[in-house]
């Protein structure tokens, strides 16, 4: 699983992306924190979130992701949230974002 | 107008994600919007009330104040700001609730950037920006057709030449008239308007030029007439393509001279009015077919203007529904009512071809027999269905003409029944009679020292 995966963006948001990447990534360590603490509020919150602005921003795996973060969040189901966490780990280690035309 | 149209509109975006915000913000920028940003419902109420935004954009769930309650509160002060309600969850109870409270769209995130823009374009209601002209503020428009003709009426306003408006029965003519006398240098005197088709020929020229006492049965005191009435302002010839042929020639004459003749008189007089005609005749057609004077229609086609039809100003329908929805809640002291978004939709691209008067009969339709405060679809069609074309029963047709005639006669009479019955070819007690119908008082057309009636 180390293919890279391009990502053709919006260049009207070239200048957010990489802030709103930056954010997913730190996402990723809350994630795995408030996992560990068990606060499934929290991980709800911050998978609602990815889900709402993910595809906007032309990152569409992380709405799915996001989608099915908080899924589990309201489920508290903790196996489901550390896969969608360690998919969310593996999509953001593989982009390479190509600023679109 | 130029500076009107600058930025299509000041929208609030209200999210407690920044990544949210600062997403919708470079969206609403892309298409020439002005956003301002709020991350809570507090910092939200607060630009609202400073920056007067003209549309509001809300997250639902937002962690300290959400955006049910942000909209109630917003629609408190400000009942016609267009608020759209954005949530993660596709939840009918919320879209229904969301709805009652007054918001404009419910939006399903992840959302796409045309859809967002879409539902933007289609509610915001921008407001005129401070400083900009204030020119027909009084017209509900955010239509490009509408926007180009105002900014054409504008520069026409600074001017004083003749101005012919064409459009279709019920488009507003009279009330761009009426803009373009408030935008000029006459609007300190009187807007004076007659319509032309509804008077017979005789009372016409003596409601347009005066009459001398005595000049005719029944003229028992001088009446100025209109031109007089309007002199130092406008005078509003509304469908000139009914005026008579024989008064045509008469017409001409006071626009070559600026002098009017009343009936029965051997001076004439000067008058300095600017005349604003109209009709929705084929004016050209009408001049080719003899029925009106090729030089009397070049005299008035000086600058023409065409009023758009309902159906070519689809942007402004929900402007004029939100606007005649509340003249008709203040009127019956009622809350306003609101119509369900895919009714303003279904609305919006109706045909409209009774225009003005059938969006206002079928808003009052919907006001008046729908119980709730969302109007739904279902209404909105029965009203339209209700409603195929405006156009006025025999019945309705016949008491406007007789009402205007009665106004004409009592006007020309100078409110003396007597001489106004004569006219009228009735007795005095079946001319009472008719009065009281139409709600008439002839006491109000009695001028100072004269028409007194001979009772």
């Amino acid at each position: 699983m180390t293919d890279r995966i391009p990502v053709v963006i919006d260049p009207d948001l070239a200048d957010l992306v990489p802030g709103f990447l930056n954010n997913r990534r730190r996402d990723v360590e809350k994630l795995r924190a408030q996992l560990e603490a068990g606060n499934f509020a929290d991980i709800r919150m911050i998978g609602h979130s990815m889900k709402g602005a993910g595809g906007g921003y032309g990152f569409d795996p992380i709405t799915d992701i996001g989608a099915a973060i908080e899924r589990a969040a309201l489920a508290a189901d903790s196996a489901t949230i550390e896969q969608g966490i360690a998919q969310l780990a593996d999509y953001l280690s593989r982009i390479d974002v190509v600023t679109g035309a | 107008m130029e500076a009107a149209k600058a930025s299509a509109g000041t929208v609030l975006l209200v999210d407690d994600d920044q990544d949210m915000l600062n997403l919708l913000s470079k969206w609403l920028q892309g298409a020439d919007f002005v956003p301002l940003l709020a991350s809570s419902g507090e910092d939200a109420l607060r630009l609202v009330s400073s920056a007067r935004p003209d549309m509001v954009v809300t997250d639902l769930f937002m962690e300290e104040m959400d955006g049910m309650t942000l909209v109630t509160r917003i629609h408190a002060e400000n009942p016609l700001t267009p608020v759209i309600m954005l949530s993660g969850q596709a939840r009918i109870p919320d879209a229904v609730k969301a709805t009652h409270l007054g918001t404009s769209a419910f939006l399903t995130k992840p959302i796409a950037k045309e859809a967002f823009l879409a539902e933007i374009n289609t509610h915001i209601r921008p407001r005129r920006p401070e400083g900009a002209s204030a020119f027909g503020r009084n017209i509900i428009y955010r239509s490009d057709v509408m926007a180009e003709l105002l900014e054409q009426a504008e520069l026409v306003a600074r001017g004083d030449v003749t101005v012919f408006i064409n459009g279709e029965t019920g488009t507003g003519k009279e009330v761009l008239a009426r803009a373009i006398h408030d935008g000029s240098r006459r609007s300190g005197h009187a807007f004076v308007g007659v319509n032309c088709g509804a008077i017979p020929e005789q009372l016409l020229e003596s409601e347009l030029f005066g009459h001398e006492k005595g000049s005719f049965t029944g003229a028992s005191n001088r009446h100025d007439g209109l031109f007089l009435a309007a002199d130092g302002g406008t005078l509003f010839l509304d469908e000139i393509g009914d005026m008579p042929l024989g008064l045509q020639v008469k017409l001409l004459r006071v626009l070559q001279d600026f002098e009017v003749r009343p009936v029965g008189s051997v001076k004439s007089v000067p008058v300095n009015v600017r005349i604003i005609s109209a009709t929705h005749n084929d004016l050209e057609s009408l001049v080719e077919k003899g029925e009106f004077r090729e030089d009397l229609y070049y005299r008035l086609n000086v600058v023409p203007l065409k009023m758009p039809r309902r159906a070519e100003r689809a942007e402004d329908i929900p402007l004029l529904l939100d606007h005649f929805l509340a003249v008709n809640a203040t009127r019956a002291g009622v809350s306003r009512k609101r119509f369900a978004p895919d009714a303003v939709a279904y609305l919006a691209g109706a045909a409209w071809p009774g225009n003005i008067r059938q969006l206002i009969n079928a808003v009052e339709l919907c006001s008046t027999l729908y119980t709730g405060d969302i109007i739904p679809l279902a209404m909105a069609q029965r009203a339209l269905r209700q409603q195929p074309v405006q156009f006025k029963t025999l019945k309705d047709a016949k008491a406007e003409f007789e009402r205007n005639y009665l106004v004409s006669v009592l006007r020309i009479s100078g409110g003396n029944v007597a001489n106004a019955a004569r006219i009228a070819g009735r007795n005095r007690t079946e001319f009472y009679k008719l009065l009281n119908q139409y709600d008439l008082d002839a006491a109000s057309y009695r001028e100072a020292n004269g028409g007194q009636d001979d009772d």
